[in-house]
């Protein structure tokens, strides 16, 4: 049993760094704008599907196509932010609640599209990673990494990086952070409020489609995909704490290193029952996520 | 809301029970009081939603829960214990109650999108749950002895939506417990400051919400007599409750019926006529809801309702000047 303890480690580690990607989006949005996109999973489906008919039809690597991706979601997800932000700021209802319905609407919409256009059935983009591995042996211990994973994980961090450089080293992200921290203040201070929350939605939704591409070639994908995805982001998010991207990261070891330990040392089946049960117990003790800087 | 329909409203009441009373001895052919019966179902579940969703405002993405409850309670006491069909309906309703009241306690403290996702993930906990455990039978479901009587299930269902509904009217639109409620939807801290316990309204109307969909729940795995996780606890049926209830109107009673007659009705006939594409009403629902939240934030008797208000104090404001 222990001599798998590095491996669980290794494997936690490595599928967590997808799941920074698929929650530190949302993060941000939910940040700025205070939606919470039930859509969130469908995103990545429909980026993990753009990526794999874009590789089936080139036979080019699918990680070339990730800009690609990115720039085609961005300006779904900068066009759409308008529509949303009318929903939720409508003189009509609970502004949270009619955005809540919206998106949910959304998912539903892209996932009747997702099923109806690509069928019920699993594929997995190819790339030039994907069979390779690399086995390490010390003494009795044995380790294998699987190069696709380990090319996620060095994804991962060069999303995060780039994302803390924009928004903390350059004026957009001066920007994204005072509306933030105050709508309205940050309005006066010159800064144009539609515009900035429809860049952040447009790097949202690029980054959650983006990462589809790479969870579909890490893992696989599906039109019924979405609903796993956003439960798993879901997760991320809250234990982070909603809008606090500096947790994003810690929170995402967390969710990886539940599965890796769930699948090597209890039954895989119960995966999900704990992910759930540990979203809900934390919602319940601390909705502000594990650090307490959430929202 | 609907109050000033008042003095007829019994009247109307009786008449649509008593044309719903005689609805099988017009359609004589078991498939359209089938029909009939489902319709009635999403009814009483769109209607229970909205005791929760659209009266206290915390949006509850996990209603399918308590009739995934319901109906395995009532599977289980029957295949397992070997009980009779309608003593489990008294415990597939207090089953779900009591979850909701012992889940109702820490969760309702939550607020908005908080809220929604908590129980969105304990109900998708809840699937897992029937998926793994040895009592449900698993992913294989659980087969209940087939009882073939169109009739009895159409009763049984009209009885206990109607039920439900007159129970809710009276509740929400007569007692002071639809204003406790409502005020609590509106502010809080304000209902608290004016005396009245929050926490205490809350799980009351939380288990309200329940009860009948524990109920449903155990009528409808009794009628259909097989139920397996995906089809009593999944998304679909909490999707389609939440898409009724606000293309009807949400805070209404009458509201959620006509959605879920409406969408029942187009369901019926897409079906019917395009069976190939059955993935398509996904896209459906979609849209309806992102349509209904875009242009008829109130839904449609809610559009109706403020319609009339405004007519009536048009003509008001005539005879006064």
């Amino acid at each position: 049993m222990l001599l798998l303890l590095p491996q669980a480690l290794v494997d936690g580690i490595l599928i967590g760094g997808v799941f920074i990607t698929i929650a530190i989006g949302f993060s941000l949005a939910f940040g700025v704008m205070h939606i919470i996109d039930l859509a969130v999973g469908e995103w990545i489906m429909l980026g993990a599907f753009l990526g794999f008919y874009l590789t089936q039809w080139t036979n080019i690597e699918p990680l070339l196509f990730l800009p690609v991706v990115f720039a085609a979601f961005g300006i779904i997800g900068y066009f759409l932010q308008p529509v949303i932000f009318r929903v939720i700021s409508g003189i009509k209802g609970d502004p949270v609640l009619m955005g809540l319905v919206f998106t949910f609407g959304l998912a539903l919409i892209f996932k009747g599209t997702g099923l109806t256009i690509f069928g019920f059935y699993s594929h997995s983009i190819p790339s030039v990673f994907s069979a390779g591995s690399i086995s390490i042996e010390i003494g009795n211990f044995y380790l294998t990494i699987p190069i696709m994973r380990f090319v996620g994980l060095a994804y991962a961090i060069i999303i995060t990086i780039m994302l803390q450089y924009l928004l903390k080293k350059s004026n957009f992200g001066l920007a994204v952070r005072a509306l933030a921290q105050n709508r309205e203040a940050s309005g006066l201070m010159g800064i144009n409020p539609k515009k900035t929350s429809s860049y952040v939605y447009a790097i949202y939704v690029g980054i959650s489609a983006m990462t589809g591409v790479l969870i579909g070639s890490i893992f696989s994908l599906s039109a019924q995909m979405g609903a796993r995805y956003t439960a798993l982001s879901f997760f991320v998010v809250v234990l982070a704490g909603m809008g606090y991207l500096a947790g994003v990261p810690w929170a995402a070891f967390l969710l990886g290193l539940i599965q890796s330990f769930f699948l090597i040392y209890f039954n895989p089946g119960y995966t999900l029952i704990a992910v759930f049960s540990i979203l809900y117990v934390v919602l319940l003790i601390s909705p502000k996520g594990l650090f307490g800087r959430g929202w | 809301m609907g109050t000033y329909i008042k003095g007829s409203t019994i009247k109307l009441f009786a008449l649509i029970f008593v044309a719903l009373l005689l609805l099988p001895l017009i359609f004589r052919n078991p498939f359209s009081l089938r029909i009939a019966t489902e319709a009635l179902m999403w009814i009483g579940l769109a209607i229970s939603w909205d005791v929760i969703g659209g009266y206290t405002g915390r949006v509850n993405f996990g209603h399918g829960a308590f009739f995934g409850i319901g109906a395995y309670i009532t599977a289980i006491l029957m295949m397992n214990w070997g009980w009779a069909f309608l003593p489990t309906l008294p415990l597939a309703g207090f089953g779900a109650g009591l979850v909701a009241f012992i889940i109702g306690f820490p969760t309702l403290r939550l607020m908005g999108a908080y809220f929604a996702i908590a129980m969105w993930s304990l109900a998708l906990a809840f699937q897992q749950l029937a998926l793994l455990m040895n009592i449900t039978g698993g992913p294989d479901g659980m087969r209940l002895p087939t009882f073939l009587n169109p009739e009895f299930f159409f009763y049984l269902m009209l009885v206990m939506v109607m039920g439900t509904f007159v129970l809710l009217w009276y509740l929400m639109e007569c007692a002071s417990f639809g204003f406790k409620v409502r005020s609590i939807r509106e502010d809080e801290s304000g209902a608290m400051a004016l005396g009245l316990n929050p926490t205490r309204i809350k799980i009351q109307a939380f288990v309200l919400s329940a009860v009948p969909a524990g109920l449903i729940g155990g009528i409808y795995a009794y009628w259909v007599s097989y139920i397996d996780p995906p089809s009593v606890f999944g998304d679909i049926i909490t999707d389609q409750a939440i898409v009724m209830t606000i293309l009807g109107g949400m805070g209404t009673l009458i509201g959620p019926a006509i959605g879920a007659v409406i969408l029942f009705a187009f369901k019926t006939v897409f079906w019917a006529y395009l069976s190939d594409y059955q993935v398509l009403y996904l896209i459906i629902l979609g849209v309806v809801i992102a349509l209904t939240v875009f242009f008829l934030p109130n839904g449609v008797w809610g559009t109706i309702n403020s319609y009339l208000d405004h007519r009536k104090s048009k003509k008001n404001d005539s005879l006064i000047s």
